[in-house]
C-alpha cells in the first residue's frame, strides 16, 4: 500500500476500530458470545446484507444512491425458487440469468437517471414500489425451492468457515480492487467528487454513473441467490427494507453520501458491526423494543464519531 | 437427546403422508383435512428430559395488539407454571425472516429446551426448525395457524378456515343471503390472507346469490382500510356486505361507511374481540365478533411443558372460535380500557406494559 | 432579453411545473372516475391528505435548506401513542394532550437539529437513525399496544363538515398550509432558508445565523409532524404504536415532486401540497380504476418516476 492510499484509508478505519472494541467486549462479557459457531453465525448472517453493500458503495461513491436492491434482491429470490423448484441443474443457468438480470436493471436504473434527469432517490424509489408490484403480482405467497446448491452455500461451511462468508469476502476483494485499482474506479470517484471537473478531464461521466448502477443491479442478483438459500423458499417480501441497512452500513463505514470517495472494506465493517450489535443483543436477552432504539442510537452515534475522526 | 435419523424420517414420512391426505380431500374439504393433521398423535418420548426448562420465543414481530397480548399470555403462563420454567427469553425478527432464523440460531446458542414460535413466513423456517428438532429442542407453533411443517412439532391453533367460514356465514346471514360484498383481508401473501379468502369462497359457493366485487388488502392498517373503504364506496355505488374478520381494520372501515351516510345499507361481517371493534358493536348493535384469542400463546406453552415431561401431544391443540353476538359484546366491551386491548381472561397483573 | 428576465421566465416555469402536473393528474382522474367531479370525494381528498400534508410542510422548510428528516413518520406514531395517553378519554386534558404532544415534536426536531447543525453530518442517516431511536423509545412506553383513549368529542367535532360539505381537518389543513406558505415568504427565517440552501459557504462568509436556522428548521419540522400525528388520530383513532411507519417516503416523494430538491435552494410548500395530492389523488385513482392491490404498486412507482420526470423537464433538472 502506499503512502497515498494508506493516508485515504486511516481517517476512515474508525469503523474497523469500534468493531474491534465491540468484538473484544462482547467476547470478554458473553460467554455464548465466544462459541466459534457463534462467531460463524455472525459471519453467514452479514453477507446478503455485506454483498449489497458493496455494490451500493459504487453508487454512493458516485454521489447517488440506489434504493432499488432490496426489491430487485426480492424478485430474484422469488424467481430462483419458482423457477428453480429445488433442481440442482437449475443452479448454473439460474445464477447466470440472475446475475445478467440485476445488471440489465442496473444498467435500466443507471440510464434513464440520467436520461430523465430524475434525482436517483425518487427514481430508485419508484423503481422499489414497481418492482414490489411484479414480486407480488407474480406471487403473494412464498414459492417454489432453490436449487440445493444455494442453499449448501448459504448455510454450510467449507473447511470451517461458513460459505457464505467465503463469498462476501470474495465479492469485498474484487469490489475492492475495482474501486481502487481500476481506472474507472478513479474515473468514478473523480465524477462523484465533481461531475464537471470530472467531465473536463475527460471522464466520461455518464457512462461511469450507469456502471455504478450496473454494480449495484450486479449485486442484488448475487444477494438475492444468496438470500433464496437462506430461506429456502421465494418469500415475496424477502428484500423488503433491506436498501435501507445498506445504505446505512456504507455510510457507518464512513463513505460519505456527497459522494467522492469511498470504501469497500469499511461497508462490508459497517454490516458486520450491524449482525454484531444484533445477536449481542439477543445473548443479552434484551427486549426487541429496545433494540430498536440501541440500533438507532448506535447508527447516531457511529456517524458523529465518524465526523469527528474526519475532522481530525 | 437428539432423535434417532430413522424415527425423523418416520415422523417426517408421517407428514407427507398428511400432506398428501390434505391433497386426497382436497381442496372440497381443506377444514376435515386439517383436522386429521391436527389429531395426529405426536410421539414425544424422544423430547423428554427432566427440568426446570429454558424456553425460547422467537417472534416474527410484536407489532401489532394482538401478538403482544399473545406475549404476555405466554408470561402469565411462565408464572403460573413457575417450578417449571426457569427462564423466558423472548426474540423479535421485526417481520424479517432472515433475522428470525438468526434469532433462532441465537437461541439455541442460548441452550433453550423448548422453542415456541411465530414466524414472519412459515415456509422459510422450515429448513431452520427441522435443524432445531433434530437437536432434541421441539417446536411449537402459537400464530394462529396450523401448520404441518416437518419442522413443527406440535401446534396450538385456531382454525383460521373455520373462522373465515363462520365469520363468512354470519355475514350472508346479514344480507339474506344475496348481494354484493367487498373483501377486506389483512397482509397480501400472508397465509391468513390465503385462510381467510378460502373460507370467503367456500362460503359463497353455497350462496350464489352473493357476488364478490373486489378483494383488498388493509394490511391491518386502520388508516389504510379506511382510505381503502373510502374509495370502494366511491367505486361501487350498491355495496351490501363487508368481509372484514379483523376489528382493527373494520374501526377504519366503518368511520368511513358512516362518514358516507352508507351505514344503514352495508352490513359489516363479524371482527374479532379487540376491544375497540367490541366497543362499537356495542354501540351500534350489529356485526359482532368472532374470536381469534390470543390465549393461545398460554396453550402453547402449557402444551410444549407437556411435550417436555414425554406426554404424548395432538399436533394441533386447537382453540375454537366462538361467535360474540352484539348484545354479549355490550357485556364484555370495556370502555375504560383502551382500543387496542383483547378481550380475555389475562389478569390485570399480566395485561402489557 | 436580459438575463435577469430569462432568470425570472425560469422561476415561473419552476413555480408552474407541479401546479400543472396536479391539473393533468386530476385531468386524467376525472376521465377515468367521474367520482373526482362529486365535490363530497373531492373535499374528502383533503382529509386523507391532512396528516401527510401537514407533516410536509415542515420536512419543505428542512429540505429547502439542503437537508432532508427522515424521522417523521417517528414523530408521527410518537405522537398518536402520547397525545392519546396524555387525552386518557378526559375532554378537559385535552389542551395537556395538545401541548405535550407539541412539546414532544419540537424537542425531536431539536435534537435533530443540533446534531445536523454542529454535528456536520449526513442528514439523511442522522434522521434515519434518530427515527429508530424515537420508534424504539414509543415502543418501550407503550409496551407494545397503544394504551392511549382519545377523549370523546376530539374526532367527532374535527371529522364533521360543515354545512354538511366542508370538512373541517380539509380547512384544518388549508389553514397550515396557509400558514406555512406565508412565513415562508415573508419571514426572514424563509428567506435565509433559501440563501443557505443555494449556498451554505457564502451564507456562513455573510454573517447568517446558520446554524441557529436548521435547528428552527428541524424544529418545526418535528412540530408539524406532531400536528400529522393528531391528524392522525383524527382520521383513524389511537391503536396501534405504529400508525407514522412508512409515511417518511410518502412525504419525501411529495416535497421532491413538488419542486424541492435534495440539493435545497428551490423549492416550497405550495409546490409541496400539490406534490401531496398528485401522490393521493395516483393512489385513489388506481383503487377507483379497479386495477388490484398488486398492479397499483406498479403503477404508483410509475407516475412517481414519471411525475418527477415531467416536473425536471419544466423546471431544469436537479443540477
Amino acid at each position: 500500500m502506499t503512502q497515498a492510499s494508506l493516508k485515504s484509508v486511516l481517517p476512515t478505519a474508525g469503523i474497523w476500530a469500534v468493531l474491534a472494541v465491540g468484538t473484544l467486549c462482547a467476547a470478554v462479557a458473553i460467554p455464548a458470545f465466544r462459541d466459534v459457531e457463534n462467531i460463524s453465525n455472525i459471519a453467514r448472517q452479514s453477507a446478503v446484507l455485506g454483498i449489497l453493500a458493496i455494490g451500493q458503495t459504487f453508487v454512493i461513491v458516485a454521489g447517488m444512491v440506489d434504493l432499488s436492491v432490496g426489491m430487485a434482491a426480492g424478485l430474484v429470490v422469488v424467481l430462483t425458487c419458482a423457477l428453480g423448484g429445488g433442481d440442482p441443474a437449475a443452479a448454473a443457468p439460474l445464477a447466470g440469468a440472475m446475475l445478467a438480470g440485476g445488471i440489465a436493471l442496473g444498467l435500466w436504473n443507471g440510464y434513464l437517471i440520467q436520461r430523465l434527469r430524475v434525482h436517483s432517490v425518487i427514481f430508485t424509489f419508484g423503481m422499489l414500489s414497481i418492482l414490489q408490484g411484479v414480486i407480488l403480482t407474480y406471487s403473494d405467497i412464498s414459492i417454489g425451492t432453490p436449487p440445493p446448491q444455494l442453499s449448501d452455500v448459504a448455510n454450510g461451511s467449507v473447511l470451517g468457515i461458513p460459505a457464505a462468508a467465503l463469498v462476501l469476502a470474495l465479492a469485498a476483494l474484487a469490489g475492492h480492487a475495482v474501486l481502487v485499482r481500476t481506472r474507472f474506479g478513479h474515473h468514478l470517484m473523480a465524477a462523484g467528487g465533481s461531475a464537471l471537473s470530472a467531465e473536463r478531464s475527460g471522464v466520461n461521466v455518464r457512462r461511469v454513473r450507469t456502471l455504478a448502477f450496473a454494480l449495484s443491479g450486479a449485486s442484488a442478483g448475487v444477494a438475492g441467490l444468496l438470500l433464496a438459500g437462506r430461506l429456502g423458499t421465494g418469500y415475496p417480501l424477502a428484500g423488503a427494507t433491506l436498501e435501507l441497512d445498506a445504505v446505512v452500513a456504507v455510510v457507518l463505514g464512513g463513505t460519505s453520501l456527497a459522494g467522492g470517495r469511498g470504501s469497500i472494506p469499511n461497508s462490508v465493517a459497517g454490516v458486520l458491526l450491524l449482525t454484531l450489535i444484533s445477536n449481542v443483543l439477543n445473548l443479552l436477552g434484551i427486549s426487541s423494543f429496545v433494540q430498536i432504539f440501541i440500533k438507532g442510537a448506535t447508527v447516531v452515534l457511529a456517524m458523529l464519531a465518524n465526523q469527528i475522526g474526519q475532522d481530525r | 437427546m437428539p432423535i434417532t435419523r430413522r424415527q425423523f424420517t418416520a415422523g417426517s414420512g408421517l407428514a407427507l403422508a398428511g400432506l398428501s391426505a390434505r391433497s386426497a380431500f382436497g381442496a372440497d374439504d381443506p377444514i376435515e383435512a386439517e383436522d386429521l393433521l391436527a389429531s395426529q398423535i405426536v410421539d414425544t418420548s424422544r423430547f423428554k428430559r427432566p427440568g426446570p426448562y429454558t424456553v425460547g420465543v422467537s417472534a416474527g414481530y410484536l407489532a401489532t395488539s394482538w401478538i403482544v397480548y399473545e406475549r404476555q399470555y405466554i408470561q402469565w403462563a411462565a408464572d403460573q407454571h413457575k417450578a417449571d420454567v426457569r427462564q423466558l427469553i423472548i426474540t423479535d425478527a421485526g417481520f424479517n425472516p432472515q433475522k428470525q432464523v438468526s434469532d433462532i440460531e441465537d437461541l439455541m446458542r442460548q441452550k433453550i429446551d423448548l422453542l415456541i414460535y411465530w414466524p414472519v413466513d412459515e415456509k422459510t423456517l422450515t429448513g431452520t426448525l427441522t435443524r432445531v428438532i433434530e437437536r432434541g429442542v421441539p417446536t411449537v407453533n402459537v400464530f394462529g395457524g396450523f401448520s404441518a411443517s416437518p419442522g413443527t412439532v406440535a401446534n396450538a391453533y385456531i382454525s383460521q378456515l373455520r373462522l373465515s367460514e363462520l365469520v363468512a356465514s354470519e355475514l350472508m346471514k346479514s344480507i339474506g343471503g344475496k348481494g354484493r360484498i367487498v373483501a377486506v383481508l389483512p397482509i397480501p401473501g400472508s397465509q391468513e390472507a390465503a385462510d381467510q379468502l378460502t373460507g370467503l369462497k367456500r362460503v359463497l359457493k353455497d350462496n350464489p346469490g352473493v357476488e364478490l366485487l373486489n378483494i383488498s388488502y388493509g394490511s391491518y392498517d386502520r388508516a389504510k382500510s379506511k382510505q381503502i373503504m373510502e374509495n370502494l364506496l366511491q367505486r361501487y355505488p350498491k355495496i351490501d356486505g363487508v368481509f372484514s374478520p379483523s376489528g382493527h381494520m373494520n374501526l377504519g372501515i366503518v368511520e368511513a361507511i358512516e362518514d358516507a351516510g352508507r351505514l344503514g345499507q352495508i352490513k359489516m361481517s363479524p371482527g374479532d374481540e379487540l376491544n375497540g371493534w367490541l366497543k362499537w358493536v356495542a354501540r351500534n348493535k350489529t356485526a359482532g365478533a368472532v374470536t381469534f384469542t390470543p390465549s393461545i400463546g398460554k396453550v402453547g406453552l402449557e402444551l410444549g411443558l407437556r411435550i417436555l415431561k414425554g406426554e404424548p401431544v395432538p399436533r394441533g391443540e386447537r382453540v375454537p372460535s366462538e361467535y360474540i353476538t352484539p348484545e354479549k359484546a355490550v357485556a364484555i366491551a370495556d370502555a375504560s380500557a383502551p382500543d387496542d386491548a383483547w378481550a380475555g381472561p389475562l389478569p390485570r397483573e399480566f395485561r402489557p406494559r | 432579453m436580459t438575463s435577469i428576465d430569462r432568470e425570472g421566465g425560469r422561476l415561473l416555469v419552476t413555480r408552474l411545473a407541479t401546479p400543472l402536473v396536479l391539473a393533468a393528474m386530476y385531468g386524467i382522474a376525472a376521465a377515468v372516475s367521474d367520482a373526482f367531479l362529486d365535490p363530497s370525494y373531492v373535499l374528502n381528498l383533503f382529509r386523507q391528505v391532512a396528516p401527510v400534508g401537514i407533516a410536509a410542510i415542515g420536512v419543505t422548510y428542512v429540505m429547502i435548506l439542503g437537508e432532508v428528516d427522515l424521522s417523521v413518520g417517528a414523530v408521527i406514531s410518537a405522537s398518536v401513542v402520547v397525545c392519546a395517553s396524555v387525552m386518557d378519554g378526559d375532554a378537559t386534558r385535552i389542551p395537556l394532550a395538545i401541548g405535550a404532544t407539541c412539546l414532544l415534536g419540537l424537542s425531536i426536531g431539536a435534537v435533530n437539529g443540533v446534531l445536523v447543525a454542529y454535528g456536520r453530518v449526513s442528514s439523511f442517516i442522522l434522521t434515519l437513525g434518530i427515527a429508530l431511536a424515537v420508534t424504539g423509545l414509543t415502543q418501550v412506553y407503550s409496551g407494545g399496544t397503544s394504551h392511549g383513549i382519545v377523549a370523546p368529542g376530539f374526532r367527532e367535532f374535527l371529522n364533521a363538515r360543515l354545512w354538511g360539505v366542508v370538512p373541517i381537518l380539509g380547512l384544518c389543513l388549508v389553514a397550515f398550509v396557509a400558514v406555512g406558505v406565508t412565513y415562508q415568504r415573508t419571514s426572514a427565517f424563509g428567506r435565509r432558508l433559501y440563501l443557505i440552501g443555494s449556498n451554505r459557504t457564502a451564507a456562513q462568509l455573510s454573517g447568517l445565523p446558520v446554524a441557529r436556522t436548521i435547528i428552527w428548521a428541524y424544529m418545526l419540522s418535528g412540530l408539524l409532524g406532531s400536528f400529522a400525528g393528531m391528524a392522525m388520530i383524527v382520521r383513524s383513532g389511537a391503536s396501534g404504536t405504529l400508525t407514522g411507519q412508512g409515511l417518511e417516503f410518502q412525504v419525501l416523494a411529495a416535497v421532491v415532486l413538488g419542486g424541492t430538491t435534495f440539493e435545497g435552494g428551490r423549492g416550497g410548500v405550495g409546490g409541496t401540497i400539490a406534490g401531496c395530492f398528485i401522490l393521493l389523488i395516483a393512489f385513489n385513482l388506481v383503487i377507483l380504476a379497479g386495477l388490484s392491490s398488486y398492479p397499483q404498486l406498479i403503477v404508483m412507482g410509475a407516475i412517481i418516476i414519471s411525475a418527477s420526470a415531467i416536473q425536471s423537464r419544466f423546471a431544469g433538472p436537479p443540477r
